[in-house]
């Protein structure tokens, strides 16, 4: 805690010292010291209890932060800091040196109302019943600066925390905890299938795979009971940090986390238009059975010159569910009317495979002349998966349509449905990453530092697949499990160069094994124009070079400004603002031609040449060039001793250079606060935000149809130029998304002496709206006179509202007693376009929905009484 | 809804009602300092008549000399020490927080006026003579350095680097009251001794700075006392 200079101790700086270091020892007894946390986790608290430590029968203590100074002190930016809880002074152990304390909170929550609501419930377990709000354990010598200390939460078995501390202050410090956290995703949903949390949904016996009419399907969903899906996290850790010779520091540090539970998922059988009973669209249900193992090693040594640290992280991915196999109860009918020789009743994912992850880290550095720093980082990592791929499909029988002996596009699954049909048996695959960083900082004098900081990194991506089937000679993968060709001829998803029928379809045969290299240059100034006013000036120059990307190099150059001045009428202001400009070289809009079947031997132009890959003015919007600025301003300003007001407003402004693509977007918001702590008795904080935020997109739809053009299948669709016969402007369309953010809160507390009272009041609201325009109906997808009528309307705006009332009243019965009475009234609205019409119905011609959304309103409130007791 | 948590609702927003009443019982026993500490930390430097106050000192120069220097160690030297620090102790001698056989009667009949006028004559005289002190002694160290370990502070953060009271820098940010630390350097070891024993035993503990060295004197041995009071007599 000494702060030495030149052999002089600053009086100032060595009673700040003193007082933290009492202040450190209040929190000692006080019993939470996470702030200095290096390793394990990091949050601990639910929604009873957010911060996992309301020390109710311990009262601020009047005497603030310190005894040698009146009022809190403030941030450096003039923000009040809150009082400490008075200290409990604990109680001896026997009669050795050893002190304890302890409270235990326990007692009965009832839950009311629409206690099921998915926004109420979305990560609390809320349930009536018997609860531990705290229990809380603290064991400390102050002679050695050694200590113990347990706390734990439990509102249910899905949502609980436990938590150990053990350690000597100066020396070493373990740590393990467990805890389980609640994921609600959907407290509406009515699958239909059996099986749901397993890898295999299997439909009810009254519906036939493959053979049930959309009638059906709404019957058995219209009578599915509800289902709540989501998941739990457990959680649980073990860590330790500690000297072990002189200097030198080590620390580990190991954690599980188990997510299990179930998810929304897709199911695709291929699109279920233009016309009614072809395809199908499901919604389906996945299960999740994670489980994710961090590994963080770290070795320190602080000298006199040089600092080092050495550092490994390994993080260890495992699925227990790698596949998802699902019954489709629709027919599949295909696009050319000939008798269906082949129906596929099944769909497969194969869901995410195990990986691993590692990385080591040294970092050094010295202190150099002119009051300087050198630091210099070096690291590798890898990432590396090679699960055992699964067959390319499941289907059985045959696939495909058969229009005629000379155009018979099915094909045998027998062929494509075995590990055989794979040109490797597992991915193999590997991302390597490096880095190099140096920074040098000086500040030769009090008035003028300056910095400069060069940055190289990259990420090369080894995996090398190509998808062979060597049973067959083709290339490719069978697409959507099989439907897609089975709806459309030919397309299978696999290219034949010895099959004129599949000679010509371009296909993807290989990953894209996207890689970058990035190397950054800093440079950067700060003045001290005054004692209490300073400006800085930073200019970074960011080259990115992609590879199998549109573009083969990004430069992103960046300046900003930043000035902080502490007394403007009283006030902290922090003003900042940056411009960035992002160009770089020419941009190729179809790059992955190597990728596809299109670049294999034997591959056979079609007479009207291939379909564009995109239309060449389309930018992707991380490679297009790219103005930004950025302003933001922040003012604090102290009324008394015991209040602050702050405001912040900012706004981001983004234009893309892009005729097609994202052009814009754009951000303005501000924050208004205001924070009163007149004694240790009373604390008031209000707060009020809005956001508001803008994107606009720019696209063309191709010319597919005779009344858009149909241009596809004819020689204008190698064309990929906007304005071409392909894309031409009149089927150009715009989009204009906005979204609208509010938030408010107002809390309260005033202890009374022998009552507590807490109230907290918040609100938080949005509202969405996606706005369109187009040149002329080609843009649109469906242009009959109804949907031509239906597109005129818009759509809805999307709207989420929560009101929420917290209320606590703490009696303190005794200084070792006391009870707590609780109290919640939540209130919410939402409305969402996606899921209109799903209250009527979940199924739709083939498409065939799971989940209904959000409730559109509810309330709901939970009151609950606790004892509090001191141990 | 259920019926029954609009009930509870209702108890919950009626005992709201009784607060106030609940507001008038006796505070719990966690509440603050006894009232007759003296909280010492919005206080100013003080000031008086120097003159007035050399009139006043026939029955002080009895024990700390007529030119404040002290005439037995037992007894502390008040020459050119901080006027705040030795008004703030005859004001605890007068109200009863800090108690001693001789300086409580004494300080009984003093005016307000008096112990200002008193401790700004006494802060004016020259301080004992300098002594050479051993900066390399274990007392220097603890002085200097304090002794981190074993959470020691080191004692010129608030005394000074010279032993003659602290030397703030500026700053916004809220200051102790620097002009009640007092100035150490020369004291008499055998007062420094007794002091700090008193602080680590809590029995001088009138006013707020004396909760701090309650806190500062737990972290020192008997031997650190020693070794403190001899460094700090003799320097």
């Amino acid at each position: 805690m000494l702060a030495l200079k030149q052999n002089r101790t600053t009086p100032t700086v060595l009673t700040l010292s003193l007082l933290l270091g009492l202040c450190g020892m209040q929190d000692v007894l006080a019993g939470d010291t996470s702030d200095t946390m290096r390793v394990g986790d990091t949050q601990f608290g639910n929604a009873l209890d957010p911060l996992g430590w309301t020390p109710m029968l311990q009262p601020a203590d009047p005497d603030g932060m310190s005894l040698l100074h009146a009022g809190m002190l403030r941030t450096p930016t003039g923000n009040l800091y809150p009082y400490p809880p008075m200290v409990n002074a604990g109680k001896p152990v026997g009669q050795g040196d050893w002190l304890y304390n302890g409270e235990i909170e326990f007692g009965y929550l009832h839950v009311g109302g629409d206690r099921n609501a998915e926004y109420f419930r979305q990560y609390a377990d809320w349930r009536s019943g018997p609860v531990l709000g705290l229990l809380a354990l603290n064991f400390w010598n102050p002679k050695t600066g050694e200590y113990v200390e347990f706390r734990g939460n439990h509102l249910s078995a899905d949502d609980q925390f436990y938590r150990l501390r053990a350690g000597q202050y100066g020396s070493y410090r373990i740590e393990a905890f467990y805890r389980d956290m609640p994921h609600t995703v959907s407290t509406n949903a009515y699958p239909i299938w059996n099986g749901v949390g397993t890898t295999n949904l299997t439909l009810p016996p009254s519906l036939v795979p493959g053979g049930s009419t959309p009638a059906q399907v709404a019957a058995v969903s219209a009578v599915t009971p509800e289902h709540n899906i989501g998941l739990k996290r457990t959680r649980e850790g073990l860590s330790y940090e500690g000297v072990v010779y002189q200097n030198w520091i080590a620390s580990a540090g190991i954690t599980n986390e188990k997510r299990t539970g179930t998810r929304l998922w897709g199911g695709s059988m291929f699109f279920n238009y233009s016309f009614p009973d072809n395809g199908g669209i499901l919604e389906t249900v996945r299960p999740i059975d994670f489980r994710t193992t961090d590994i963080n090693l770290s070795l320190r040594n602080v000298g006199k010159v040089w600092h080092f640290l050495a550092t490994y992280n390994g993080s260890f991915f495992r699925n227990h569910k790698d596949y998802l196999d699902f019954q489709s109860p629709f027919a599949l009918s295909n696009v050319v009317g000939v008798p269906q020789v082949a129906n596929i009743t099944t769909g497969q994912f194969s869901l995410e495979p195990n990986n691993d992850y590692h990385n080591v880290r040294l970092d050094l550095s010295r202190e150099l002349k002119w009051n300087g720093q050198l630091t210099v980082a070096g690291a590798w990592g890898t990432m590396r998966q090679n699960d055992a791929l699964l067959p390319p499909t499941n289907c059985t029988g045959t696939g495909g349509v058969y229009i005629s002996p000379t155009a018979n596009y099915t094909f045998p699954c027998a062929n494509w449905n075995t590990t055989a049909a794979l040109s490797e048996p597992s991915a193999n695959a590997r991302i390597d990453t490096g880095l190099l960083d140096a920074r040098a900082t000086f500040h030769p004098n009090q008035a003028f530092g300056w910095h400069a900081g060069l940055r190289w990194y990259r990420e090369d991506d080894k995996t090398r697949y190509l998808a062979y089937n060597p049973l067959t000679g083709q290339y490719g993968f069978i697409s959507e499990n099989g439907s897609q060709g089975t709806v459309v001829p030919g397309q299978t998803g696999f290219f034949d160069p010895n099959n004129p029928l599949y000679a010509s379809n371009s296909v993807p045969v290989r990953n894209v094994p996207v890689s970058y290299t990035d190397a950054v240059l800093e440079l950067g100034a700060d003045w001290q124009l005054s004692h209490k006013t300073s400006l800085g000036v930073t200019y970074t120059y960011d080259r990115n070079e992609p590879k199998y990307r549109e573009r083969n190099r990004v430069d992103d150059q960046r300046f900003k400004l930043a000035w902080v001045s502490r007394d403007v009428v009283g006030a902290t202001i922090r003003l900042s603002w940056e411009y960035a400009r992002r160009d770089g070289d020419q941009y190729n809009y179809d790059p992955y031609v190597p990728f596809y079947s299109q670049s294999l031997p034997g591959f056979v132009t079609p007479a009207v040449g291939l379909p564009a890959y995109t239309v060449a003015d389309m930018r992707m919007y991380d490679l297009s060039n790219r103005t930004e600025s950025k302003a933001r301003l922040i003012v604090t300003h102290p009324l008394g001793e015991s209040a602050t007001i702050s405001a912040t407003f900012y706004g981001n402004r983004d234009n893309y250079d892009a005729l097609i693509g994202r052009q814009s977007t754009r951000t303005t918001g501000a924050t208004l606060q205001w924070d009163w702590q007149p004694s240790p008795k009373t604390t008031m904080n209000g707060y009020l935000g809005v956001e508001g935020s803008r994107m606009g997109i720019a696209n063309v739809n191709d010319a597919d149809s005779v009344d858009n053009g149909k241009i596809y299948g004819s020689i204008g669709q190698t064309n990929p130029n906007l304005g071409g016969p392909f894309y031409p402007y009149a089927n150009q369309w715009w989009e204009y998304d906005s979204e609208t953010n509010r938030n408010a809160g107002l809390t309260f507390s005033h202890d009374f002496g022998r009552v507590r009272a807490d109230l907290s009041y918040n609100y938080t609201g949005s509202v969405g709206h996606v706005g369109y325009n187009y040149a002329t109906i080609g843009a649109l997808a469906f242009r009959d006179a109804a949907s031509v009528a239906a597109s005129n309307q818009g759509f809805p705006d999307d709207k989420y509202r929560t009101n929420t009332l917290d209320m606590g009243l703490s009696f303190r019965v005794t200084s070792n007693v006391g009870v707590r009475l609780y109290g919640r009234y939540e209130t919410g609205a939402f409305s969402d376009w996606h899921y209109l019409g799903l209250n009527n119905t979940l199924v739709y011609d083939h498409r065939l929905y799971t989940d209904k959304g959000g409730q559109l309103h509810y309330n709901a409130s939970l009151v609950g009484v606790m004892l509090n007791l001191k141990l | 809804m259920t019926h029954r948590t609009p009930l509870l609702w209702v108890c919950l927003l009626m005992s709201t009602v009784v607060l106030d009443v609940a507001a008038e019982a006796p505070a719990a026993s966690t509440s603050a300092a006894p009232p007759s500490v003296q909280d010492l930390r919005r206080m100013h430097p003080i000031s008086g008549d120097a003159k007035a106050g050399a009139a006043k000192t026939a029955v002080c120069l009895a024990c700390h000399g007529p030119q404040g220097v002290a005439i037995a160690p037992n007894f502390p030297h008040l020459a050119g020490q901080s006027a705040s620090y030795l008004y703030v102790q005859l004001k605890e001698f007068h109200d009863g927080q800090r108690k001693d056989p001789v300086m409580t009667g004494q300080a009984a009949t003093l005016t307000d006026d008096d112990m200002r006028n008193l401790a700004s004559y006494y802060a004016t005289l020259p301080p004992k003579p300098a002594g050479k002190g051993d900066a390399s002694s274990r007392g220097a160290q603890l002085y200097r350095a304090g002794d981190p370990a074993r959470g020691i502070p080191p004692c010129q953060a608030c005394h000074g680097p010279a032993g003659l009271g602290p030397q703030p820098h500026p700053s916004a940010a809220p200051q102790p009251p620097w002009a009640t630390f007092p100035h150490l350097r020369g004291q008499s070891g055998l007062y420094l001794t007794k002091q700090l024993g008193d602080f680590k035993r809590g029995t001088r503990a009138g006013n707020s700075n004396a909760r701090v060295m309650h806190g500062v004197a737990q972290t020192l041995s008997d031997d650190d006392i020693q070794a403190l009071s001899a460094y700090l007599s003799s320097w």
